[in-house]
C-alpha cells in the first residue's frame, strides 16, 4: 500500500503543463473507409489492428467491418508525410469484430486472428500481405459464438502459442439474454498445432483479455475484463495458468478482491514505474486504474488510484453533454514524447443509451509525471464526437511522433496525424528472436528513467479488439539516448545498452542493436 | 428462476365479465393471465438491473406503477374487483371498456407491455430487445385461439389502461433522472456529523436523488406524518452512545461469521447488480405465486400493493435521510477508529439514517403479511444464479428482521438506523395494507 500512496505523494520539484500534441484531422484524405455496421450483434467490436505485412516497416491498418466486409490498408504513407492507404481485399471477411496480429507459427511472417460473430478464423501470412486459411491447417476449432476478446502467450517450453479467445451472450437469446454468457476458450497448442480448445469456466462476457506477469513471477496470467450487464455471479477475472496445468481462477483466498463493472478494455503499463504492470479498465461512467497495493506480498489487492489520478474519464470533458460516458479502447503511450505515460481512451455511446452521453469525446489524458494526467483530448484535436469503439496509438509514417486511428460505430473509422512540434525525442524497438515467438509476446523492456526503472511488457491482447505488432515507442523526452535492456520471454536478460535518440534500432537476444531505416 | 408450475387453485374471486370463451376454459384463460403477469415481472426483474437509471427508489415507484396497471386492467373487467383510484393519490378512474367481448390475458398483456414499455424507455438496446420479444412472445400466448376482433378490441383496453396510469405517474415528480441520479452540483455539509461520500467512484462525490423526498406519494399522507425520530446525538467521545454504535459495527464487521457475511450479501442488492431491494421482495412474491398457484388477481393485488408500499417507503425514507444528513459507519470509523477499516459490503452513496433496505423491508413484510398472513413461511431463492443459496423464513416480518440487520453486518449501517427504518417502513406498509383491491 505504501507503494501506492508515495507515488501520487510525489511532488517533483517543478511539474508542468505537459506539451500538449497537436493532431491533424487526416480522415478525409488518408483512404482509410471501412465502416463498423450492424445492429445489436454488433455494439460491441470495431476493432483496429496494425501490423506491417509488405516488409517496409510501415505498419498496415486492418479495420473491422462487422456486419459489412473488413479491410486490409496498406500504408502507402512516405516518413513524416501526410497519412495515405491503399484498400485490399486481402482480408474481406463479414462478421468481424476485430483482429489481432499474431506470427503463430513463428515463420517471420505476420499472421491474423480474427474475432468473428460465428467461426473465427485464423489467417496465416504468405508474405506480401497475402493471406490464406489456417483453421484446418493448424487444427483451430473457430468455435461458433460471439467471439469479443483475444490474448496470446507462449507458454513455456511451448513453440506454439496459446490463444484464449473470449465470448460474449448467446446472440440466440433474445428475452432474457442476461445471464446468457457463453464459454471462454483457452486453445492451447499440441505440437505446432492446437488441441481442442478447453473452455475456461466459469465465463462472464469477456470483452478484454491480456496474459501479464502481474507479479512478476515469469509465468504470466490471464486477465479478464467482463462486462456486468450480462453475467450472473460474475466479477472481474486472474487465471493462473502454470504449464501443463488446468487453469485455475485467483479467488479471495489469494487476495482477489471482487470487482464488477461494465468491463471493455484492458490497457496495461507500469506508469507508477514500481516495477508492476499497472491496469486500466474501461467501463461506463468511472474508469478504473488498478495498482498492486503490495507487491512485494505477491497478492493480487488493487487499490483503484482512478480518482486520485485524474483518469476517472466518466463523463464528456467537452460538447456540453454531461451524461456518464462509454469507454471502451484504452491504450497507455507517451503521445507528446516527454518520457511520461499518457492515456488514450476511446469513447462513445453503445447505441441510442439515452442515459449516458451521446455526445462522448475520446480523452487524451496526458501523464503530468507526479501520477496524475490531464484532459488534452480537445486541445489535442481528438475529441471526436463520432460512437468510437477500437483504436490504435500508432506511429503510421514513422517519423517519431504517434499518430491516432479509431474505428467508430457506423460513421466509419477517422485517422489523426501528429503534426506539431514536440520538444522530446523518441526511440523505436522491434524485438525479434530465432525459432518460436519471433516477436518476443511475453519479453519485458526496462528503461530507465531517472533513478527508477520502466518495465514494458511485451503483449498480444487486452484493449478493445484492437491489437498491435511493430514498432515500440518509447519517448525519452530531453534524454539524447535510453539506456534500456530486454528480459526475453525463455527468462534471458539481455545487457543493459545505451541507444541514441531518434533511431529505430532492432534488438535480437545475444546481439548488439541494430539500427533500422525507414525508405 | 425457474418457475414450477402446478395445478391452478380455484379462483377465490368472481370469474369476470366478457369471457370470449366458454366457462369452463376460464380457468385455462386465468392460467394464461398468471403466465403473462409472472412472465412480464420477470423481465422488468431484469430491466431494473440493467436500466442505469433504476436505482432503488426508482426501481420502486416501477414496480408500484406496473403492479397498480396490471390490477387496474383486471379489474376494469372484473366486478370483484375495486379499482385504486380514488383511494391512492391523485389517480382518477383509469377508461371503462366499451361494448363487446374482451379477453383478460390480452387485455393483461397489453397493459403490461405498454406499461413495461413506457417505464423502461431509456433502458439500452439489449432491453429494448428484449422487451420486444416478450411482447411477440406473451402477445402469441394470450391471443392465441381468441377472436381476433376481441384480441384487438381487449389490446386497445389494455393499452389504454397503461396510458392512463402513466400520464398519472408522469406526473409524481419521479418521472425524469439525470446523471443516473446524481446531481451534478451539491454542496456538502458542514458538520462534523454530515455526510460526505464513501467512495473514490468520480459520479458519486455528491448523494443519489437528494430531492426524491418530494416525490408524491401513493397512499402516506405525508413524509413528515412518518418521519423518524431523531438519532442519537453525534459524539466522538469514547463510552458515548453513538460511538458504541459505531464500535458495534466496527466489532461486528471484524468478527464476521460466514452466516452474517452470507446474510450481508444475500440481502445486498444492489443496483445495476441485481433487481434491488424493492424487485427481491417482487421475487418473494412471484416464488410464493408460483408454489402455492395464487390466482392472477390476488398476485396482482398483491404486486400493486407491495410495489406502492415500497415507493412509499422510499420517498419515506429519503425524505428522513436528507433531513439528518447522517455520515455513514465507514466515515466515523476511518475518523475516530481505524483509518485502515473497510465494510464487507460497498457503502452507498446517501446518507445513512434511516436504512434504506431496513424501511422498505418492513414495508413489504406489513404488506405481506396483511395480504398473506402471519407466520407464512417461505423459501427465497433469488439470488440463486448469483451463487447465493435458497433461504428459509419463518414469515415476512423475519425476513424483514434479517433485511435490516444485514446492513450491520455489512458494516453500512448502524443499528439504529436499521431499527428506525424497519419502524418506519411498518407504519408506511399499514397504509397500503389497508388499501382496498376487492369489491
Amino acid at each position: 500500500m505504501r507503494t501506492v500512496f508515495l507515488w501520487l505523494s510525489l511532488t517533483a520539484p517543478v511539474v508542468a503543463e505537459p506539451v500538449i500534441p497537436s493532431f491533424g484531422d487526416e480522415t478525409a484524405t488518408a483512404g482509410l473507409a471501412t465502416v463498423y455496421a450492424g445492429e445489436w450483434e454488433y455494439m460491441v467490436g470495431g476493432g483496429v489492428a496494425t501490423f506491417d505485412c509488405s516488409g517496409d516497416g510501415f505498419p498496415e491498418v486492418f479495420l473491422a467491418g462487422g456486419a459489412g466486409p473488413s479491410a486490409l490498408y496498406l500504408n502507402r504513407s512516405a516518413r513524416g508525410g501526410a497519412l495515405a492507404f491503399e484498400k485490399t481485399d486481402a482480408v474481406a471477411l463479414d462478421a468481424v469484430l476485430g483482429a489481432y496480429p499474431l506470427d503463430i507459427d513463428s515463420d517471420g511472417v505476420m499472421d491474423l486472428v480474427v474475432l468473428r460473430q460465428g467461426e473465427n478464423r485464423l489467417l496465416r501470412g504468405l508474405g506480401d500481405c497475402r493471406f490464406e486459411a489456417a483453421n484446418q491447417l493448424w487444427g483451430f476449432d473457430g468455435g461458433d459464438a460471439w467471439s469479443s476478446a483475444f490474448a496470446a502467450i507462449w507458454e513455456k517450453g511451448q513453440s506454439w502459442p496459446t490463444l484464449a479467445i473470449g465470448n460474449y451472450i448467446d446472440r440466440k437469446e433474445e428475452a432474457f439474454p442476461w445471464g446468457s454468457c457463453t464459454d471462454n476458450w483457452l486453445h492451447r497448442p499440441d505440437g505446432n498445432r492446437f488441441a481442442a480448445p478447453i473452455a475456461l469456466t466459469p465465463s462472464f462476457c469477456a470483452l478484454s483479455m491480456l496474459f501479464t506477469d502481474w507479479n512478476r513471477s515469469g509465468r504470466p496470467s490471464l486477465r479478464v475484463s467482463n462486462d456486468r450487464e450480462y453475467y450472473q455471479g460474475g466479477q472481474e477475472q486472474l487465471w493462473r495458468l502454470e504449464p501443463g496445468q488446468a487453469p485455475a481462477l485467483y479467488g479471495e483466498p489469494d487476495g482477489w478482491k471482487r470487482l464488477r463493472i461494465w468491463g471493455m478494455g484492458i490497457a496495461s503499463a507500469d506508469v507508477t514505474l514500481d516495477g508492476y504492470p499497472d491496469y486500466f479498465l474501461t467501463s461506463m461512467a468511472d474508469n478504473k486504474l488498478q495498482v498492486l497495493k503490495d507487491p512485494a506480498s505477491g497478492v493480487p489487492d488493487y487499490a483503484d488510484l482512478a480518482f486520485k489520478a485524474g483518469v476517472t474519464a466518466y463523463r464528456p470533458y467537452t460538447g456540453g453533454d454531461q451524461n456518464p460516458s462509454t469507454a471502451w479502447q484504452a491504450e497507455f503511450a507517451d503521445v507528446n514524447n516527454d518520457g511520461v505515460q499518457d492515456l488514450f481512451v476511446a469513447k462513445g455511446n453503445v447505441a441510442q443509451m439515452p442515459d449516458f452521453a451521446a455526445k462522448d469525446p475520446n480523452n487524451l489524458l496526458l501523464g503530468v509525471g507526479d501520477g496524475t494526467f490531464v484532459e488534452a483530448g480537445d486541445r489535442a484535436g481528438v475529441a471526436s464526437m463520432a460512437t468510437g469503439r477500437g483504436a490504435q496509438v500508432v506511429d503510421l509514417n514513422l517519423d517519431g511522433k504517434l499518430d491516432l486511428v479509431v474505428q467508430n460505430r457506423w460513421s466509419g473509422p477517422e485517422v489523426w496525424r501528429q503534426t506539431g512540434e514536440l520538444p522530446g525525442s523518441w526511440l523505436q524497438l522491434r524485438l525479434q528472436q530465432d525459432g518460436a515467438n519471433r516477436d518476443a509476446i511475453g519479453a519485458v523492456l526496462e528503461i530507465k528513467r531517472g533513478d527508477k526503472v520502466e518495465r514494458r511488457e511485451i503483449t498480444s491482447g487486452g484493449g478493445h479488439l484492437s491489437g498491435s505488432v511493430g514498432w515500440l515507442h518509447v519517448g525519452l523526452g530531453a534524454a539524447e539516448a535510453a539506456d534500456l535492456r530486454v528480459i526475453w520471454p525463455d527468462g534471458s536478460e539481455g545487457d543493459w545498452m545505451t541507444l541514441p535518440a531518434r533511431s529505430f534500432q532492432i534488438l535480437r537476444p545475444g546481439a548488439p542493436a541494430r539500427a533500422w531505416q525507414p525508405g | 428462476m425457474t418457475f414450477r408450475r402446478r395445478q391452478v387453485l380455484a379462483l377465490t374471486l368472481a370469474a369476470p365479465f366478457g369471457l370470449v370463451l366458454k366457462p369452463a376454459l376460464a380457468a385455462g384463460r386465468a392460467d394464461v393471465s398468471r403466465e403473462v403477469l409472472l412472465t412480464w415481472h420477470k423481465l422488468i426483474l431484469q430491466l431494473v438491473r440493467h436500466t442505469a437509471t433504476y436505482v432503488p427508489p426508482v426501481a420502486a415507484r416501477a414496480f408500484a406503477y406496473v403492479g397498480i396497471s396490471a390490477h387496474e386492467a383486471l379489474a376494469s373487467g372484473n366486478p370483484a374487483l375495486r379499482s385504486l383510484a380514488g383511494q391512492v393519490t391523485d389517480l382518477a378512474p383509469p377508461p371503462a371498456r366499451g361494448p363487446g367481448a374482451y379477453d383478460e390475458p390480452c387485455v393483461l398483456h397489453a397493459a403490461l407491455q405498454a406499461a413495461v414499455g413506457g417505464l423502461f424507455s431509456n433502458t439500452g438496446p439489449t432491453g429494448q430487445r428484449a422487451m420486444q420479444a416478450m411482447g411477440r412472445k406473451m402477445g402469441a400466448l394470450a391471443s392465441a385461439g381468441i377472436d381476433s376482433a376481441a384480441v384487438d378490441r381487449s389490446v386497445a383496453h389494455g393499452q389504454a389502461v397503461a396510458r392512463h396510469i402513466l400520464a398519472w405517474a408522469d406526473a409524481d415528480g419521479g418521472a425524469v433522472i439525470e446523471n443516473m441520479g446524481f446531481p451534478r452540483d451539491y454542496t456538502p455539509g458542514t458538520r462534523a456529523q454530515d455526510w460526505v461520500p464513501t467512495s473514490l467512484i468520480r459520479l458519486q462525490q455528491a448523494p443519489l436523488l437528494p430531492d426524491w423526498g418530494s416525490t408524491r406519494t401513493f397512499v402516506i399522507p405525508s413524509v413528515a406524518a412518518l418521519d423518524a425520530p431523531p438519532h442519537p446525538e453525534y459524539d466522538e467521545a469514547p463510552g458515548s452512545v453513538f460511538r458504541g454504535f459505531a464500535e458495534e459495527v466496527y466489532d461486528t464487521g471484524r468478527g464476521l461469521t460466514d452466516e452474517q457475511k452470507l446474510i450481508a450479501r444475500f440481502w445486498s442488492d444492489d443496483p445495476m447488480l441485481s433487481p434491488t431491494p424493492a424487485g427481491h421482495w417482487i421475487s418473494i412474491v412471484m416464488q410464493i405465486a408460483d408454489r402455492d398457484a395464487l390466482p392472477v388477481e390476488t398476485i396482482a393485488a398483491t404486486l400493486a400493493k407491495l410495489g406502492i408500499a415500497q415507493a412509499d417507503a422510499f420517498i419515506s425514507c429519503w425524505s428522513t435521510k436528507f433531513r439528518y444528513n447522517l455520515l455513514r459507519p465507514v466515515t466515523y470509523i476511518k475518523r475516530v477508529i481505524d483509518p485502515d477499516w473497510e465494510p464487507l459490503l460497498i457503502t452507498p452513496p446517501f446518507p445513512e439514517y434511516t436504512s434504506g433496505h431496513s424501511t422498505q423491508s418492513g414495508a413489504a413484510s406489513t404488506v405481506l403479511t396483511a395480504a398473506l398472513g402471519d407466520g407464512f413461511a417461505f423459501e427465497d431463492a433469488t439470488n440463486v444464479a448469483e451463487g447465493l443459496p435458497v433461504r428459509s423464513f419463518p414469515s415476512f416480518a423475519a425476513a424483514a428482521e434479517e433485511a435490516a440487520v444485514s446492513r450491520l453486518y455489512g458494516g453500512i449501517h448502524f443499528r439504529f438506523g436499521n431499527e428506525a427504518g424497519l419502524t418506519q417502513g411498518r407504519a408506511v406498509g399499514a397504509y397500503a395494507a389497508a388499501l382496498q383491491t376487492e369489491a
